[in-house]
């Protein structure tokens, strides 16, 4: 076809790998499980090794009542991504063992969270009290996947039609597509970050889908080490909140700043969250890898801010 | 010590190391005569061959300071005494800095960091002393974009672990007045505009509380708010001569700098209290407007406690009302006693008439400006697996067809 004689005149760095085959290449085995987790979340063993002690206390009868309120939604995805929990710390150790020089391909990649001592202060310990009813909502999923191949950003910037390419600017390509909703910054090095995404599942998609337009274009892509690095979301406890006291009573987690940021950051040390909360009483939360480490950390949050509302 | 060897003066053979005043010598013991004195370099095995010590093979590159430590040092110094801080803070803001470059995030950056860095422990020093100053003042003397500044002085904070205890309004009201030439007579300033410094800076700070009770403050750049409360406090002393004179002339003849947002506090501001005199007895009579209510600001502020209950509804009550309709307005916790709640349920009956107590709600929230929210996920959204099946056409659609390819190619070389 014309396409293919465009692709033999100008120069390649590799030969295409059959461009219009069907699918892309499989999947490792790390991702089809990870994949099914999200269809058929496992049934929780009652006694698990992972420390909740960070929870308000939930007891049998609790969670019993919890099941009926608003609060059930939010119970169940905390018990899916606590199993989910498990079962990615599996993966990290599979992942290390078939790429140990694969490092973190793009200059958005936050680095890994360090494991806590025990002498690190904690949140203070609230006493327990009745879930929120509010769930965060997901707004931004920032994910990184490695092509492993080297790609050609210029012949990219020509064939595609949604993509955009400055190299005194920026040394990537920037690419969209519609559906889902996302942007991707896709390195020479074969390295891509993709944000925009809504929700894990969604990020994983576009992911996808980059990676088959890369794969259209003639360079031999595949799909692996997909990670998330960062998960923001965001909610609305509903009532004002008088920053200036809550940086008073918890000074070694708060820094809040008028001249420089209407809000209050709030560094959360378990789970390492940062929100940003503000006087309108809404809450940004960024710095997630999983979706249950937002909304553990807005179950965290909220009996503390509660204590605000009524200090005027 | 025995040395080897034979005195040239008297050629015994008795020569002896000694140290005169810490200076070696080969001297002849029967004599006196003085052979050899010992070299002043410091000591390393090459001496003997009267070889120079490499400067970074000798002890004198760990004790001195590197010449960017040196020269931050002295620009940490430079701006205490600019500033006229007292030497403690000099000598605290010094420490900081040095731990602060010892740190690689911060020894590897760019020279323009650094000298933002010894800013930042100068404002950091000040800050946990409750010394008044603002960022502003900061990075004007350092001729520094406020951003940099930012981005600089979190990452201080994170990496020493540092608390900065929050900004006291009390103290900035006190020091941002003392700029103020309104309190002595100069040729420019008409004789009724002249006011004396403590009754402004205390009215000044009541307004502040005020301002800081109803929600004015928090989240909001201080000083235009501290601007507003004295312009405010200003007129409020002397109404008849000082009510015709502006925002904008009254800041120019202070000698202070009028910040855009402090219009917008002013108006906020003369708003609550516009509210709180509709609820003084004896001010309801008269129709209050923006103008009027600065000549009551005294007697607005002496009752302001009672004011601002009347005034404003708690979030509490709005809940409580809404539980319990029948009670009428239960008014603040019982502890204030009867007469809150008699004030209370007739301001209910002037609800119709007056559009009823405001909730207390930062202006955020009174005036929610209108953007555009993004839907939550849809179903058909939220039942995406990531693992479906991407269908050719729709990746088609995002490449090039041959002809466009030449076309675009022809557009560029153009370019």
């Amino acid at each position: 076809s014309s396409f293919k004689d465009d692709l033999s005149a100008s120069p390649q760095l590799f030969t295409p790998m059959s461009p219009y085959d069907v699918d892309l290449p499989i999947q490792t085995t790390e991702d089809v499980l990870f994949g099914s987790q999200f269809n058929q979340p496992r049934e929780l063993p009652t006694d698990f090794s992972v420390d909740l002690s960070f929870l308000p206390d939930i007891t049998q009868d609790n969670r019993e009542q919890n099941l009926s309120e608003d609060g059930h939604e939010m119970q169940k995805e905390l018990d899916g991504s606590i199993s989910r929990n498990e079962e990615s710390s599996i993966f990290m150790d599979e992942n290390s063992l078939s790429y140990p020089d694969a490092t973190q391909p793009s200059p958005e990649a936050s680095g890994v969270c360090p494991p806590l001592t025990p002498m690190t202060p904690m949140t203070p310990v609230t006493p327990a009290s009745e879930s929120s009813g509010i769930v965060p909502q997901l707004q931004n999923i920032v994910s990184t996947v490695n092509l492993a191949c080297k790609l050609d950003l210029k012949n990219i910037a020509l064939h595609a039609r949604n993509a955009e390419y400055n190299p005194k600017r920026f040394a990537a390509v920037i690419m969209r597509i519609r559906e889902p909703r996302t942007t991707a910054l896709i390195f020479s090095s074969g390295k891509m970050v993709c944000t925009g995404a809504k929700s894990e599942e969604q990020s994983r998609l576009a992911a996808r889908k980059y990676a088959r337009v890369v794969q259209k274009l003639g360079f031999p892509a595949k799909f692996l080490d997909f990670k998330i690095q960062n998960m923001v979301g965001s909610c609305d406890v509903r009532f004002p909140i008088r920053l200036e006291g809550l940086v008073l009573t918890h000074q070694q987690f708060s820094s809040y700043e008028p001249e420089l940021f209407p809000g209050l950051i709030y560094r959360m040390v378990k789970p390492r969250i940062v929100l940003l909360i503000f006087v309108s009483g809404k809450v940004v939360l960024t710095g997630a890898k999983e979706r249950s480490e937002i909304y553990e950390a807005f179950e965290n949050i909220y009996p503390i801010l509660k204590g605000f509302k009524k200090a005027s | 010590m025995a040395a080897r060897g034979s005195c040239p003066g008297c050629g015994s053979a008795a020569l002896v190391e000694d140290a005169h005043y810490a200076q070696q010598q080969l001297v002849c013991a029967s004599c006196g005569c003085v052979l050899a004195e010992g070299l002043l370099t410091t000591t390393y095995a090459e001496e003997e061959h009267l070889q120079g010590v490499a400067y970074s093979q000798s002890t004198g590159q760990k004790e001195q300071l590197s010449r960017c430590v040196k020269r931050g040092v002295r620009r940490v110094q430079d701006l205490c005494k600019v500033l006229q801080l007292p030497t403690i803070f000099e000598e605290t803001a010094v420490s900081y800095f040095q731990r602060a470059l010892q740190h690689p995030s911060f020894h590897l950056a760019s020279l323009e960091k650094k000298e933002l860095l010894g800013g930042c422990c100068v404002f950091v020093t000040c800050r946990q002393h409750n010394w008044p100053l603002m960022i502003g003042t900061i990075c004007s003397l350092l001729y520094a974009k406020q951003e940099l500044f930012a981005s600089v002085y979190l990452s201080l904070q994170k990496e020493l672990g540092l608390s900065v205890p929050a900004l006291s309004l009390e103290d900035l009201v006190k020091t941002h007045l003392n700029s103020f030439q309104l309190f002595q007579h100069t040729a420019d300033i008409p004789a009724p505009f002249l006011e004396d410094k403590e009754k402004m800076v205390a009215r000044t700070m009541q307004i502040v509380e005020l301002a800081s009770e109803t929600w004015l403050v928090t989240g909001r750049h201080p000083v235009p708010i501290v601007m507003a409360a004295a312009f405010l406090s200003w007129q409020s002393l002397q109404p008849t001569a000082r009510l015709t004179c502006t925002f904008a002339r009254f800041c120019k003849l202070a000698g202070v700098d009028l910040p855009p947002p402090a219009h917008l506090r002013l108006k906020e501001l003369l708003e609550i209290l516009l509210r709180m005199a509709s609820q003084l007895a004896w001010l309801r009579v008269f129709n209050m407007n923006k103008k009027t209510v600065v000549k009551h600001i005294g007697d607005l502020l002496q009752h302001r406690i009672f004011l601002l209950k009347t005034a404003f509804c708690l979030e509490d009550e709005e809940e409580q009302r809404a539980v319990a309709p029948g009670e009428g307005c239960p008014g603040s916790p019982p502890a204030a006693g009867g007469a809150a709640q008699e004030q209370g349920c007739p301001s209910e009956g002037k609800r119709q008439r007056e559009g009823g107590p405001r909730p207390l709600l930062p202006p955020c929230l009174l005036n929610p400006r209108k953007r555009l929210r993004t839907a939550a996920l849809s179903a058909s959204d939220s039942a995406i697996t990531g693992d479906e099946p991407i269908s050719d056409s729709e990746i088609e659609q995002y490449l090039r067809g041959p002809e466009e390819i030449r076309a675009f190619r022809k557009a560029k070389a153009w370019l």
